[in-house]
C-alpha cells in the first residue's frame, strides 16, 4: 500500500483497479467463474452410461445374458446391436460408440462343450481416459458372466460344494485397493489440479497486465521514478492479497463446502499459497521487463503459463518426464504448489516432507531480483535521457 | 480505394505488427515443441512398488519375480507388514503395494482360492492403472498356470487343459491409439486448439491495435473501403497463413511425433476450410471489441482450459452439464477437435462427420455476418471521428 507522501501524488492501486473494467473483471468475478465452470464440467464425478455396441452372432440364451450383464454395468449402455462386425466397426470409427463387443457363432454350444469360445472386444483407445473406464467396466462385466458359468459348470461336473466350485473357477482371488483417493474419483482429483493451473494463468497474466497498464498510463520511467523497487512492490502488493483471497476461496470451496476428503492441514495449504503467488508474480514481472511491450509480454506470459497443467504431473507422472520437461516443470511455481497440495489432501504428509517444494518456491526470488534489477536499469536509463 | 492497395495495406498491417507475428508464428512453432514435451515417453513404465510377502514360500517368490518382470512394475522394496509398507510408500513416493497373504501356497494347493491384494496410489490415474495392470497381469498368469496344472492333474490332456481353463475367453483389442500413448492421445486435440487460440489472438491483436489507432485519431487505410472488402481481404490473408501453419501441424509435426494421419487430403482440406473460416470470423468479430491488443491474448489464454475440458475428448460429453455443452458449441474449436480426430486419427468417412461439418459451416455463416456487421459499425464510427476532428 502506498504510504502517506506517495498517495498524495498518485492515486492508489485500488483506484486503478476500480477504474479499469478489464482489470477489475480479472481480479473479481472472472477467476471464480472459471473455477466454477471447471468444477461443473466434472461435477457428475463418475461417467455413466457410455455408449457401446454389440454384434450378437450367436443369438442364444448365453449371448443375451452376456449382453444384459454388459448393460447392467453402471458405466456402460448397450446402445445399438449391429447385424455384422462391418457395421459395428464403422460406427466405432465414426465415434458413435466407445466399444464394440462381438459374440461369435456357437458361443453357447462351445461353452457347454468346454471348447472356450472367445468374445472379441474392440474399444476406442484414442480417448485414453474414457477408454480406461470402458475397458475395466467390460472386463468386470465379463468376469461376472464367466464366474457364473464356471461355477455352474463345476457344480454340475466335479465338485458339488459351491465354495469349492467357485474356488476352482477363480483359483486366485484378487482384492484391489485404491490408496489415497478412496472413491477413485478421478474427476475430482483432476479438478483439484486444473483450478490451481488456471489460478497460475490468472496471476501471471494479471501481473503483466497491471504493469502494462502503468506503461500506457504515463510511461514506465515516470512511474518507476527514483524508487523503482518500491514502486513495483507497492503496485503488486494489493494483487498478492486478491490472489490469496482467490486461492483461499477455491480451497474452502473444494475441501469445506464440497467436503472433498483432505487428510492433511488446510491451514498449511493456505500458508503455502502465499509463496506460490509471490513466485508467479516474480515470474510475471520478469516476463514484462524482458520485453517492456504490453502485447508482446502478454504473448510471452501465455507461452509460459498456458501449458502449466501438462507439466504439473497430474495427468502424466513427473517421474516419467524427460529431463527437458522436468526442467521446464520446475520453472512453473504451480507444479511445486500442486505437490504440496497433493501431499496434504491425499497423503496427509507431515509438514517437513514438503520442505523441498517450499525451498523450490523460495528460489523464485531469483527471477524476482532480476526483474527488479531490470526495472532499476529502465528507470536509470530514462533519467539519464531526461538530463 | 483500389483492392490492390487494400491488400498491400493489410499485408503491411499484419507483417509489421510484432506482437501478432510473435503470437502467430512464434506461438505455433514454440507450442509444437513445448506441448508434447512432458509426454515424450508416451507411457509410464517401471513404477516402483513395495511387496509384502507374508507367505515366504517358493510360489510367492515366483510371483514376485513375475511381477518384477513386467514392464509396468519394478519391485524396489520388501516389507514385513502392511502398515510398514504404507509408510514406505508415502515416504519414498512409491506407486503401489502387493500383498501375498499367509498360507498362499498351501491354500492354493488345497483349492481354497487365496486372495492377493493389490494396492495402488489412486491419486494419479495413469500410474494407478499401470501399476494394477502390471501386478494383475502377473497374478493372472500365475492363476492360469495353476488352473492348467489342476486340469492336468484331473486327467486332461495338456492341449485341452490349456484351452479349457476359462469358460469364455475375451480378447481386448485397442483401436486407433493401440499402444495407449499419451502423445497420441493429447496432441491431435491440442494442436487444433493451438491453431484456434493463436488465430483468435492474431486476428484479435490486429483488430485491437487498429482500435487503438482509431482512438488516437489516426487515419485508417480502410475507413473509406466497404467493410465487405476489408473482411474478405483480411479473412483470405489469415486463411492463407493458417493453411500453411496447418500443413506444418498436420503434416510435418504429426509425422515427427508419429501420429496417425488417416484422412485423405480432400476431406482434410474441406474440414480445414470451415474450421479456419469460422475461427477467423470469430476472431475478427472479437477484434472489433478489444480496446487494447493484450486483451485479445488474455481472452484466448483464459478460455483454453475450459475449452479443452468441455470438448468431450477428455471427459465424455454425456457427463457434462448441458448448459455448458450448449455454450461450448458456439466455439469453433469444440466441433473441430472432434472432427479432426475422427477423420485423421480414427479414419472416419467424410459423411460420418457431416453433422460436425454442418455445425462448423453454420458457425462460419453466423460469425461471418457478425464480423461484417461489427466492421460496418467500426468503419462508420471511424469516419465520424475523422469528420469531428
Amino acid at each position: 500500500m502506498p504510504s502517506g507522501e506517495r498517495s498524495n501524488k498518485q492515486p492508489s492501486e485500488w483506484h486503478h483497479i476500480l477504474h479499469d473494467p478489464w482489470l477489475l473483471s480479472l481480479v473479481s468475478w472472472l477467476p471464480p467463474l472459471c473455477f466454477l465452470v471447471i468444477y461443473l464440467i466434472f461435477s457428475q464425478g463418475l461417467a455413466r452410461d457410455l455408449d457401446i455396441g454389440i454384434v450378437d452372432l450367436d443369438q442364444s440364451k448365453l449371448s443375451r445374458k452376456m449382453a444384459a450383464n454388459y448393460d447392467a454395468s453402471p458405466t456402460l449402455l448397450v446402445k445399438t446391436s449391429y447385424p455384422s462386425p462391418q457395421e459395428g466397426t464403422k460406427a466405432l470409427r465414426g465415434g458413435e460408440i466407445y466399444a464394440l463387443i462381438i459374440m461369435p457363432v456357437d458361443l453357447e454350444k462351445k461353452t457347454i462343450l468346454g471348447q472356450t469360445p472367445k468374445v472379441e472386444v474392440f474399444y476406442n483407445n484414442q480417448f485414453l481416459l474414457i477408454a480406461k473406464l470402458v475397458k475395466s467396466a467390460i472386463l468386470s462385466a465379463h468376469s461376472t458372466t464367466v464366474a457364473q458359468v464356471e461355477t455352474l459348470k463345476n457344480l454340475s461336473t466335479h465338485t458339488p460344494i459351491i465354495g469349492q466350485a467357485m474356488a476352482a473357477a477363480i483359483p486366485i482371488g484378487s482384492q484391489v485397493t485404491p490408496l489415497f483417493n478412496l472413491n477413485t474419483n478421478y474427476a475430482q482429483f483432476l479438478v483439484s489440479a486444473i483450478i490451481p493451473a488456471t489460478w497460475q494463468i490468472f496471476i501471471v497474466m494479471t501481473t503483466v497486465l497491471c504493469l502494462a497498464a502503468e506503461m500506457r498510463r504515463g510511461g514506465l520511467s515516470s512511474w518507476l521514478g527514483s524508487h523503482p523497487v518500491r514502486a513495483i512492490l507497492d503496485k503488486l502488493a494489493p494483487y498478492t492479497l486478491l490472489f490469496w483471497l482467490q486461492g483461499i476461496s477455491f480451497l474452502l470451496g473444494m475441501f469445506v463446502f464440497l467436503g472433498w476428503p483432505i487428510h492433511g492441514k488446510l491451514s498449511y495449504l493456505i500458508f503455502c499459497q502465499f509463496p506460490t503467488i509471490c513466485a508467479c508474480q516474480a515470474a510475471g514481472t520478469l516476463i514484462f521487463f524482458l520485453s517492456k511491450n504490453p502485447a508482446r509480454s502478454l504473448g510471452l506470459a501465455a507461452a509460459y503459463s498456458a501449458p502449466g497443467l501438462a507439466f504439473m504431473g497430474v495427468t502424466f507422472p513427473a517421474t516419467d518426464m524427460t529431463l527437458p520437461a522436468r526442467i521446464w516443470r520446475s520453472l512453473l511455481p504451480v507444479s511445486h504448489y500442486i505437490d504440496i497440495q497433493i501431499a496434504q489432501t491425499n497423503y496427509g504428509s507431515p509438514l517437513p516432507l514438503s520442505l523441498p517444494q517450499l525451498r523450490n518456491l523460495a528460489f523464485f526470488i531469483v527471477p524476482g531480483i532480476i526483474a527488479l534489477m531490470l526495472a532499476r536499469k529502465t528507470a536509470r536509463s530514462s533519467q539519464q535521457q531526461n538530463r | 480505394m483500389k483492392i490492390q492497395q487494400l491488400i498491400t495495406n493489410e499485408l503491411r498491417a499484419v507483417f509489421t505488427n510484432h506482437a501478432l507475428l510473435l503470437t502467430v508464428f512464434g506461438g505455433v512453432l514454440f507450442y509444437s515443441f513445448l506441448y508434447p514435451l512432458p509426454y515424450a515417453k508416451q507411457l509410464p513404465r517401471e513404477q516402483s512398488v513395495v511387496v509384502v510377502d507374508l507367505d515366504g514360500s517358493q510360489l510367492s517368490r515366483r510371483l514376485i519375480r513375475m511381477v518384477d518382470a513386467t514392464p509396468q512394475v519394478e519391485i524396489v522394496r520388501q516389507s514385513h507388514s502392511l502398515s510398514q509398507a504404507k509408510e514406505l510408500m508415502v515416504r519414498e513416493k512409491l506407486a503401489g503395494i502387493l500383498v501375498i497373504p499367509e498360507h498362499f501356497y498351501r491354500d492354493l494347493l488345497q483349492g481354497k482360492s487365496p486372495t492377493l491384494s493389490y494396492a495402488g496410489d489412486a491419486s494419479y490415474f495413469l500410474v494407478y492403472g499401470t501399476v494394477l495392470e502390471g501386478m494383475m497381469m502377473a497374478g493372472k498368469t500365475l492363476a492360469a498356470e495353476v488352473s492348467v496344472t489342476r486340469l492336468l492333474m484331473s486327467g486332461q490332456a495338456m492341449e485341452l487343459a490349456e484351452k479349457q481353463y476359462h469358460a469364455v475367453a475375451i480378447g481386448m483389442h485397442a483401436l486407433f491409439n493401440e499402444a495407449g500413448g499419451y502423445v497420441n492421445y493429447v496432441i491431435p486435440a491440442i494442436f487444433v486448439l493451438i491453431l484456434h487460440q493463436t488465430l483468435l489472438m492474431g486476428t484479435g491483436i490486429l483488430g485491437a491495435t487498429q482500435n487503438e489507432m482509431v482512438n488516437n485519431g489516426e487515419k485508417m487505410y480502410w475507413q473509406n473501403t466497404s467493410p465487405f472488402n476489408l473482411l474478405t481481404v483480411r479473412a483470405i490473408l489469415f486463411f492463407v497463413i493458417y493453411a500453411l501453419l496447418s500443413l506444418y501441424y498436420f503434416g510435418v509435426a504429426f509425422q515427427f511425433y508419429d501420429i496417425a494421419r488417416l484422412a485423405d487430403m480432400n476431406a482434410l482440406a474441406f474440414l480445414s476450410t470451415v474450421f479456419l473460416l469460422s475461427t477467423i470470423f470469430l476472431g475478427i468479430s472479437l477484434g472489433t471489441l478489444f480496446p487494447r491488443p493484450e486483451l485479445a491474448t488474455a481472452t484466448a489464454l483464459i478460455s483454453s482450459l475450459p475449452i479443452i475440458f468441455s470438448s468431450g475428448i477428455i471427459w465424455p460429453e454425456s457427463a457434462i452439464p448441458s448448459p455448458i455443452v450448449m455454450a461450448a458449441s458456439m466455439i469453433p474449436a469444440i466441433p473441430a477437435m472432434k472432427a479432426y480426430i475422427l477423420l485423421n486419427q480414427m479414419g472416419a468417412e467424410l459423411q460420418q462427420i457431416q453433422a460436425l461439418l454442418t455445425h462448423l459451416a453454420l458457425l462460419t455463416l453466423f460469425y461471418g455476418v457478425t464480423a461484417f456487421t461489427l466492421l460496418q459499425v467500426k468503419t462508420k464510427r471511424c469516419r465520424a471521428k475523422m469528420r469531428s476532428l
